[in-house]
């Protein structure tokens, strides 16, 4: 709990956490600091990484786009060849992300481009070719799709393509990405599904601004291309104490949020609340669900993951974690069919088999129409997994 | 065209004289004038006319009257062995037929080697597939060529991955290949950007772009083009309007006057040229080179080439050709016999040189071939190498480990897999060690 939100009184109903108070948001400086497998990335004329004691580091109050804002600040301070682009970055993007960039680094550097999806893809990756960085938004990742020949026959393959001659591993691209709550079908997909096939991409969905800094910092000097999906509720709701120097976060390593023994639920991005919420209820039920959940389950163990990096993605941690559990849940957004879920239980039956208690379950959106991630208007509360769809997984999980 | 409808306008206006003074006052970021003619504009017109196409060789190799051969001519010279060497490659490796896939496309040699020689040795390339010719003229050198298109050890250039000419080289400024077309266009104006963005390079290199007329009906040309413009970049585009893509005819590819007519619709410096002309693709390009980098906007160059006689495949073309030489003069627009005619009336040519240079490039493709042929392939392990930088993934080493399971119990009784590791480096005992 943040001692912010601790001065304040509880709400009526007691503390349920929400993206707002959520104890996995570090909102101390000190826990801010402490954020597991942080790395600091000194210039070598401050000083070493272990030479800079933690307690002169500071840290500023930032919300999700702050902090990305932060992060592409630090690449460009620190890369010359550093530019940041797409539509509507100059005057600061949609969502905030690159607000004031231009003015701090010219319009040689953060640029708009027309409204060409695959041409901004292509565009960084010519850039990124010649070795340089390129740091490219897409406005929202549900118009992806147009890039979707670039950044799988283009930006995946070149490296292969080319006998290792070329990369693009200079290139970056940003997205927002999953649902707010009022987007409709096109401005609130989870595609990163899509792009699970497409070896030489690497796909980073980080949780909160501390993590969207360290990932993006590590995502932009990856030598690899990497596609960084920014959830977009996240980027004002989730407030955290953000380290003020550079640091990255590791890719293709997930993070344990809470320790736990009979029952794992991996997640990445939004639904990591959600699935905070879903944990709480099952201990503490509100009085409307209380006849709904079992006894029996009330005191389980929930070990929650992040995965954050989907792409490759960190099959050990998760092994590890099942075999301890002996029981998976799975939660994204994104619709089933196709989905990461898929892609996951897969492997994890192969290694837990004789471990495994109960099937993997998955709780995501629903596939309600031909178009796999569509996320329907007035319908949303009944897609997108909440606490409750969460919830019952966990006690199917636990049940079965 | 656009020189026409404003001769146009300005003849209105002249007509119109009230209205002659009047912009449009609230159009942001427009000087349009006003007009009261309802006249609608197109870039095919009523009269027929079209986009002039700039030559200097008439069809038997003479300059036309008012033209200018663009010098030094040491460059000519070079160029003719280099438009010579592409049909020798290409009858040699369509005769090998190896995938079926192997063809240069006879009829281009002048838009590919008039550019390269027009261009700097360091301009970055970003090619389709049909610019063998800017390799050759860079001095990729034919044991490259052959290594790449038969997929051998000495491969550099995809390690047998890709197929045939599908070439690459980051020492020759030129980026790999890939097969879908249009995509190297909006990449052009990235790698253009990076160069003005480069202290080194900037007002110094521009990227060159190739592609066909069939290629810029995919949305990546509008990308390319819009990108190059709005975000200005030296980025040099050439389409190489051949007629043709594979089979459909340009006229059901678009319906206006080419490629050209579209380039001042992006703002961009346009040309259009005879690409069977050397000598006029050598000086449109060199033009549109110079004024890419010095100004540092893209220009577009809309080379016209036509499918000539050579592309049937005769077995025994060289003789076939030496036979038919007279025939061949008579051919309209073949951009060789017209660069042929073009140094043979400057006495810089002769028949014995011809025959010499036919002889000296047949035996230097065929030994190359020899030995590209007897190169076994990379090692089976580069199947899965180059995916990622850095860690090789959990995921493609478990993959990498299966296949060796496989390859250790089958891969020596198995006859269709122990025939295929023989033609590996190492025969793949690196997978059953």
């Amino acid at each position: 709990m943040s001692t912010e939100a601790a001065i304040e009184p509880p709400p009526a109903g007691g503390h349920v956490p929400s993206i707002a108070t959520s104890t996995l948001l570090r909102s101390t400086r000190e826990a801010a600091l402490k954020t597991p497998s942080i790395r600091w990335c000194d210039d070598p004329q401050v000083g070493s990484s272990s030479s800079v004691l933690v307690d002169s580091r500071e840290t500023r109050k930032m919300n999700t786009y702050q902090a990305v804002r932060d992060a592409m600040s630090i690449a460009l301070n620190k890369d010359e060849t550093a530019v940041v682009f797409g539509e509507d970055v100059a005057f600061g993007g949609v969502f905030r992300c690159t607000m004031g960039l231009a003015e701090e680094f010219g319009r040689e550097r953060v640029f708009n481009t027309p409204l060409t999806e695959q041409g901004i893809a292509g565009f960084g990756i010519g850039l990124a070719a010649m070795g340089q960085t390129a740091i490219a938004e897409i406005q929202f990742s549900d118009y992806i799709y147009p890039a979707f020949d670039q950044l799988v026959n283009e930006a995946a393959k070149l490296r292969y393509r080319s006998g290792g001659q070329y990369n693009v591993g200079g290139l970056t691209i940003r997205t927002p990405t999953m649902a707010v709550g009022h987007g409709g079908l096109y401005h609130s997909q989870s595609p990163e599904g899509f792009f699970l096939g497409a070896a030489g991409l690497k796909i980073v969905i980080p949780r909160s601004p501390i993590q969207a800094k360290g990932l993006l910092l590590a995502s932009i000097r990856d030598p690899n291309p990497v596609i960084f999906m920014e959830p977009k509720i996240l980027y004002r709701s989730a407030i955290e104490q953000v380290p003020l120097d550079d640091y990255e976060l590791p890719l293709s390593q997930a993070e344990i949020l809470t320790s736990g023994s009979d029952l794992t639920i991996l997640t990445y991005g939004t639904p990591v609340y959600t699935c905070e919420t879903a944990i709480h209820h099952l201990s503490q039920p509100p009085p409307s669900l209380d006849a709904l959940i079992p006894q029996s389950v009330r005191s389980a163990s929930v070990e929650l993951i992040d995965l954050r990096t989907i792409l490759p993605w960190d099959v050990d941690t998760v092994v590890k974690s099942v075999q301890k559990t002996g029981r998976l849940l799975i939660v994204h957004e994104a619709g089933r069919t196709g989905g990461v879920a898929g892609e996951i239980a897969t492997e994890i039956q192969k290694r837990c088999f004789l471990r495994l208690e109960a099937p993997v379950h998955r709780v995501t959106g629903w596939e309600d129409s031909e178009i796999s991630t569509p996320v329907a208007l007035q319908y949303e509360k009944f897609y997108i997994p909440d606490a409750v769809r969460v919830l019952d997984g966990i006690i199917k999980a636990l049940t079965y | 065209m656009f020189r026409h409808l404003g001769r146009r306008a300005a003849s209105c206006t002249a007509r119109k004289r009230t209205y002659s003074d009047f912009k449009h006052g609230n159009l942001p970021h427009s000087h349009s004038p006003i007009t009261t003619d309802l006249e609608f504009f197109n870039s095919v017109r009523p009269d027929g006319q079209q986009i002039p196409t700039y030559r200097v060789l008439d069809s038997v190799g003479q300059p036309i009257d008012g033209s200018t051969v663009p010098e030094p001519f040491s460059y000519i010279c070079s160029s003719y062995e280099t438009m010579m060497l592409l049909p020798t490659l290409d009858t040699l490796l369509y005769s090998v037929q190896r995938q079926g896939k192997i063809s240069f496309y006879h009829g281009e040699e002048a838009t590919v080697v008039g550019s390269a020689a027009a261009l700097s040795p360091t301009d970055e390339v970003l090619g389709q597939y049909r610019e063998m010719g800017v390799l050759l003229w860079r001095g990729f050198d034919l044991d490259s060529i052959m290594s790449q298109c038969l997929g051998n050890k000495e491969d550099k250039a995809t390690k047998g991955r890709q197929m045939p000419v599908h070439f690459g080289s980051p020492q020759h400024h030129f980026h790999t290949i890939s097969s879908p077309l249009a995509t190297q266009i909006p990449q052009a104006a990235g790698v253009g950007y990076a160069l003005k963005r480069d202290p080194e390079r900037r007002g110094k290199d521009c990227a060159v772009c190739y592609f066909g007329e069939g290629a810029a009906s995919e949305g990546d040309f509008h990308a390319g083009m819009l990108l190059a413009s709005t975000i200005p970049s030296p980025t040099l585009f050439i389409v190489r309007n051949n007629g043709f893509a594979i089979s459909t005819p340009s006229s059901e590819q678009y319906y206006g006057d080419g490629i050209a007519a579209r380039g001042p619709g992006y703002g961009i410096d346009t040309i259009r040229v005879d690409g069977n002309d050397i000598l006029a693709v050598l000086g449109a390009v060199r033009e549109a080179r110079r004024r890419c980098v010095q100004q540092g906007r893209a220009v577009l160059v809309e080379s016209m080439t036509y499918r000539v006689g050579h592309h049937s495949t005769s077995d025994d073309s060289f003789a076939y050709r030496a036979r038919q030489e007279v025939e061949d003069r008579k051919k309209v627009d073949n951009p060789v016999s017209r660069l042929r005619l073009f140094l043979e009336s400057r006495k810089w040519w002769s028949d014995d040189e011809e025959t010499e240079l036919k002889a000296r490039l047949k035996s230097e493709i065929l030994t190359a071939f020899k030995r590209a042929e007897n190169l076994s392939r990379w090692e089976l392990k580069e199947l899965f190498s180059d995916v990622y930088a850095g860690d090789e993934p959990w995921n493609l080493r478990e993959q990498r480990e299966e296949l060796g399971e496989l390859l250790k119990k089958y891969g020596t009784v198995w006859e269709p897999w122990k025939k295929e590791r023989e033609k590996f480096n190492g025969s793949g005992d690196e997978f059953l060690s």
